[in-house]
């Protein structure tokens, strides 16, 4: 069973030309990581270098993987060592029975999967696969990855597991890298993505915070936290002016505690923490990304998000000033954490009150610091606060996102005792997510089942996960089961079908399909809740209860107008207005077993082993450098991209900020939580153009930025010749 | 009689390259704290210590390079400029030499023992190899020297001589291992690319305009330079990599930057392809452009300094 997994074949042979490339063919005695190089090489005839990059691939094979992989005679043999040693948890496969496990087993490895990537293969076996305790062999094989992965989470239900199988392998549902790495073996992090945490005005809360981020870090996934409740740097203390530092040293201890603990070395600490704009720090706050900031404060692995109300437009739009209010005056009058206040709603009246604190800067120059700092850093992430809870269907206030702005969740505020226990304990919110591969999915035999079961797969994950060491975060999904299922190779697949990214054509397809994608979700939670005869806390209180959620799809279609889009969809079934409404009365009647359904991450990792384009955005350059701390500088090249179609892979520089956003408004407002959303900019661009651009997000109803992105072209005469992703 | 002191006008331009260039430069400006380096230290726990300890002397050869060209090359050239223009361009070369110097040490306080590194800063002073390079060029920097051959040499030393020492970081990090040292060195070049082309640059408008005999000079004397550094250059790789059997593949890098050095001149290339097959990974290491890497290990080297633009009212339409 352990056969090599490409297939062999004469290497061919001659000569190669870095840099000025005169000659064809690829060398046969490069190594694998040369040949993965030669694909941001343009070949003699100016063409990309496909063939290297699959020569790459199989050379890794031979010489790498195949030579280190553990050999085993059969299944059996293989399973017993696994779980004798305890690599693998015996309860997993104790569910099943040997001859289910065969079959299944069987039936992945049928499926001859292959990597199409050097990328993808040298990814997944840096680091997903389980290797020996010395890390030096390897003991599984991509097919066995995904049946473990099948099985811990369909937690012994045969005919749940094939399928899980069977949209994982065939590259359908990808679930995210916490689950796809850890699900099955012995020693591991946890399932679950991402963890947000919010903190509150006292030394209670900021330890108990530095403790759970700790803990959080340790366990794998990555941590935001909430500062905005914070008081700020010269507030007083029990009464007496000037005491406080302010967030800055709290960041500190964070940025600190992340880069001590990892999980078992496999992920760096990640976290991120966010801040209202009207908080007085705020400026503090991302001048700590500065280039020239002193080293005492300057944040360097620290991700910064900045929460922005509506009324920030509307006073820079009047080029006035605006104010930011001690958050502790504001707890002290409103008897709530400033983050529980709508800064738009309560402006007018809190700069009025004079009991008040605050200060004020200017509106447009606050938004050209940003922009500033975006430039210097690509920090900060935006989310548009009133945006975010206009389109919140569940009770309660979002306050903050996470690690990567898709998460938009509710969430309640623990209160503590000196001990540190609680005195009542609020929710924090996790998210367990996964993403389906768009091509594969429209390729696919059934387009409801695969989001069904990926709804599924990730419910699992939610009900598998107790986080005991955190328990505002355990409580937070107990009560919500909150899933997060997101989309990837949007690019790789419009291309694919001859239309381009950001044209009419693409951005109506991106309507039609994450439309559909919500109509099974939901019917999917839907159904979940009645297997279980349970419903998510508050469900009664949301918009899905009383049935408003539903208007806006059973007021119109949601279907193809243009022809284009009307072909690619051919002959997968939408769901049409009665659909929706049958729908609607189901779950008015049964409720949902999930508080969130829908989010889009950024897909890194992930993306690349599934042979897919990252996310819902556009690709970066149509050769991908990756760099990442464990696998070095990688080139990986676009989903379906041949010499031949490289007109409809423009990339993210050439498409512009406004089709992206465009695009991911006509997600967007199909998605429940939020959507990981990068702007790209030339370095020639201008501060202005950035504002620009959140200004046209803000407009068009985005609910977060991510990343901005530069790129810089080299000054003329000094470029590296011959190079493919150093366009010219 | 009495000299005129006159101030700099950037809104007169005598050559346009210069303000072009100096945009660029300004753009760039970084500091070794914005790369996360303490995220190498398990790394670098990875290396032999034979492989540390010729980490450590590639980096104190260039951090010598780097000081020269600091203290003692571009301040040389700034009374040889023909524009204010440039001598303003020159001194934000020599600040930036400096931080590349500073940046050495910034990898070594992080990754490195004290001990380690005297070490290898003694070795820098006691290697043959390395104090002939630096002794040949210091030579042509020396006041009174011909400003052009001046030039010529400070084009050797940005375009060529330091990359048998970049190309070990960007080796490991092709074998994932230093990524963010190599990030930090991926900056280094970015600059060190400008410099060489734009002093080159300064060197061909001043080759015009000059006799045939003296251009045939300053040709020959250019590639008994180089002859010269390339001689001395192949013996300090060889001792350098021989060790961990290298030597070839830094030779082709050597001859395909020599070339890059001879072009920045205006000059055609002394070496033939053939022996100028950079390892692929190397090659295409060096781009620091559109790079995509994972935030939460690294910051990367495409992020500038922008341009602030205040927004106008139409900005505002909503």
């Amino acid at each position: 069973m352990l056969d090599n997994g490409v297939k062999t074949g004469s290497v061919k042979a001659g000569g190669v030309k870095a840099g000025g490339a005169q000659a064809d063919g690829v060398k046969e005695t490069l190594d694998y990581h040369a040949l993965n190089a030669m694909l941001n090489l343009y070949d003699a005839d100016g063409r990309i270098r496909f063939d290297a990059d699959r020569m790459a691939a199989r050379q890794y094979f031979l010489q790498h993987v195949n030579q280190n992989t553990v050999f085993f005679h059969n299944l059996d043999e293989k399973l017993r060592y696994l779980v004798d040693e305890g690599y693998y948890e015996p309860e997993v496969l104790d569910q099943y029975s040997k001859n289910f496990q065969r079959a299944i087993w069987d039936a992945a490895y049928a499926r001859k999967f292959r990597f199409p990537t050097f990328l993808g293969a040298f990814k997944y076996y840096t680091s997903y696969t389980l290797k020996t305790r010395d890390g030096q062999r390897f003991l599984e094989r991509y097919e066995d990855r995904v049946v473990m992965v099948a099985l811990t989470l369909a937690r012994g239900d045969e005919a749940l597991a094939m399928r899980f199988m069977e949209e994982i392998l065939s590259g359908r549902f990808q679930p995210a890298t916490p689950t796809f790495l850890n699900a099955g073996k012995q020693s591991r992090g946890e399932l679950i993505s991402c963890f947000l945490l919010r903190l509150e005005d006292n030394m209670e809360s900021i330890g108990r915070s530095i403790n759970s981020a700790l803990q959080l870090s340790k366990r794998g996934g990555g941590v935001a936290l909430m500062l905005t409740n914070l008081r700020e740097a010269g507030a007083p203390i029990k009464g007496i002016e000037n005491q406080s530092s302010g967030v800055i040293p709290v960041m500190k201890l964070l940025e600190d505690s992340f880069s001590y603990a990892n999980q078992l070395g496999a992920r760096q600490g990640a976290g991120a923490v966010y801040l209202n704009a009207h908080h007085p720090d705020i400026l503090r706050f991302l001048d700590t990304k500065r280039e020239n900031a002193d080293e005492k404060i300057r944040i360097k692995t620290l991700s910064l998000g900045v929460v922005i109300p509506d009324i920030t437009f509307e006073l820079a739009k009047k080029n006035e000033d605006m104010y930011l209010f001690s958050p502790h005056d504001v707890q002290r009058i409103y008897g709530v954490p400033f983050s529980e206040i709508s800064v738009t709603e309560k402006y007018a009246e809190m700069v009025d009150d004079k009991r008040i604190k605050k200060k004020k800067i200017n509106a447009r120059a606050f938004f050209q610091t940003l922009a500033e700092i975006q430039f210097e850093s690509g920090y900060p992430y935006i989310m548009f606060e009133d945006t975010v809870n206009r389109a919140n269907p569940v009770h309660g206030r979002i306050t903050m996102s996470n690690l990567c702005s898709e998460i938009l969740q509710v969430n309640e505020a623990s209160e503590f005792n000196e001990d540190l226990s609680y005195a009542h304990l609020g929710t924090d919110i996790s998210c367990n997510l996964g993403s389906l591969n768009i091509a594969a999915t429209m390729d696919g035999p059934d387009f409801g089942a695969t989001v069904e079961a990926a709804i599924r797969a990730l419910t699992a994950v939610s009900e598998m996960s107790a986080i005991d060491s955190v328990p505002s975060i355990r409580r937070g999904n107990d009560e919500a089961h909150a899933v997060g299922l997101g989309q990837m190779n949007l690019h790789g697949f419009l291309a694919r079908e001859h239309i381009h990214y950001g044209s009419p054509e693409g951005i109506e397809f991106t309507s039609v399909y994450f439309a559909a994608v919500a109509y099974h979700a939901i019917r999917a939670s839907n159904l979940l809740a009645r297997e279980k005869g349970q419903v998510f806390k508050d469900f009664d209180k949301s918009k899905y209860a009383d049935g408003t959620f539903f208007d806006k799809y059973t007021d119109r279609d949601w279907l193809p107008t243009l022809p284009d889009v009307a072909r690619v969809f051919g002959d997968v079934a939408l769901p049409t207005r009665e659909d929706w409404a049958a729908l609607k009365a189901d779950v008015m009647t049964h409720g949902l077993y999930n508080r969130n359904l829908q989010a889009v991450p950024p897909t890194g990792s992930i993306s690349y082993i599934n042979n897919s384009t990252s996310s819902i955005h556009p690709i970066v350059s149509k050769i991908e450098i990756r760099k990442e701390g464990k696998i070095g500088r990688v080139y990986y090249p676009a989903a379906f991209m041949s010499n031949e179609n490289l007109e409809y892979y423009r990339d993210a520089y050439e498409i512009g900020p406004e089709a992206i956003i465009d695009t991911y408004a006509a997600a967007t407002e199909h998605v429940d939580q939020g959507l990981s959303l990068t702007l790209f900019f030339p370095a020639e661009a201008t501060t202005r153009d950035i504002n620009r651009a959140q200004i046209h997000a803000w407009k068009k109803g985005i609910k977060t930025i991510y990343y901005i992105r530069l790129r810089q072209t080299a000054l003329e005469g000094t470029e590296v010749q011959g190079c493919v992703s150093c366009t010219l | 009689m009495r000299t005129v002191a006159r101030a700099v006008n950037w809104n007169r331009l005598e050559d346009e390259k210069d303000l072009e260039v100096w945009n660029r430069l300004t753009v760039n400006f970084w500091l070794p704290e914005k790369v996360p380096l303490s995220n190498d230290v398990q790394s670098w726990a990875t290396l032999r210590p034979e492989e540390r300890e010729l980490t450590i002397r590639v980096f104190t050869g260039l951090t010598l390079l780097d000081t020269i060209q600091n203290t003692v090359g571009a301040p040389s050239m700034m009374p040889d400029a023909i524009t204010p223009h440039e001598e303003a361009v020159l001194s934000n070369i020599a600040f930036m030499e400096a931080v590349h110097a500073r940046s050495y040490s910034s990898i070594f306080s992080t990754l490195c023992l004290t001990k380690e590194v005297d070490e290898a800063f003694r070795w820098s002073e006691e290697n043959p190899h390395l104090q002939a390079k630096a002794r040949l060029i210091l030579e042509e920097y020396k006041a009174g020297s011909d400003p052009l051959k001046r030039k010529i040499a400070s084009v050797f030393l940005e375009s060529f001589l330091f990359y048998s020492g970049f190309y070990l970081p960007m080796y490991w990090s092709s074998r994932a291992k230093l990524t963010n040292t190599a990030d930090l060195i991926r900056l280094i070049i970015r600059d060190e690319a400008v410099h060489g082309y734009y002093i080159g640059y300064k060197y061909q408008r001043a080759l015009e305009k000059l006799d045939a005999a003296r251009q045939a000079e300053l040709k020959d004397f250019t590639f008994a330079l180089i002859f010269d550094l390339y001689d001395i250059e192949q013996r300090y790789t060889a001792e350098l990599y021989d060790g961990i059997g290298l030597t070839e593949d830094v030779k082709a890098f050597l001859h395909y930057n020599a070339n890059k050095a001879l072009q920045n001149l205006g000059y055609e290339a002394l070496f033939p392809p053939q022996v100028c097959e950079v390892n692929p990974a190397i090659m295409a290491a060096l781009s620091p452009d559109s790079e995509n890497h994972d935030f939460f290990s690294g910051s990367g080297s495409s992020y500038v300094i922008g341009k602030a633009v205040a927004t106008e009212d139409e900005d505002w339409d909503f």
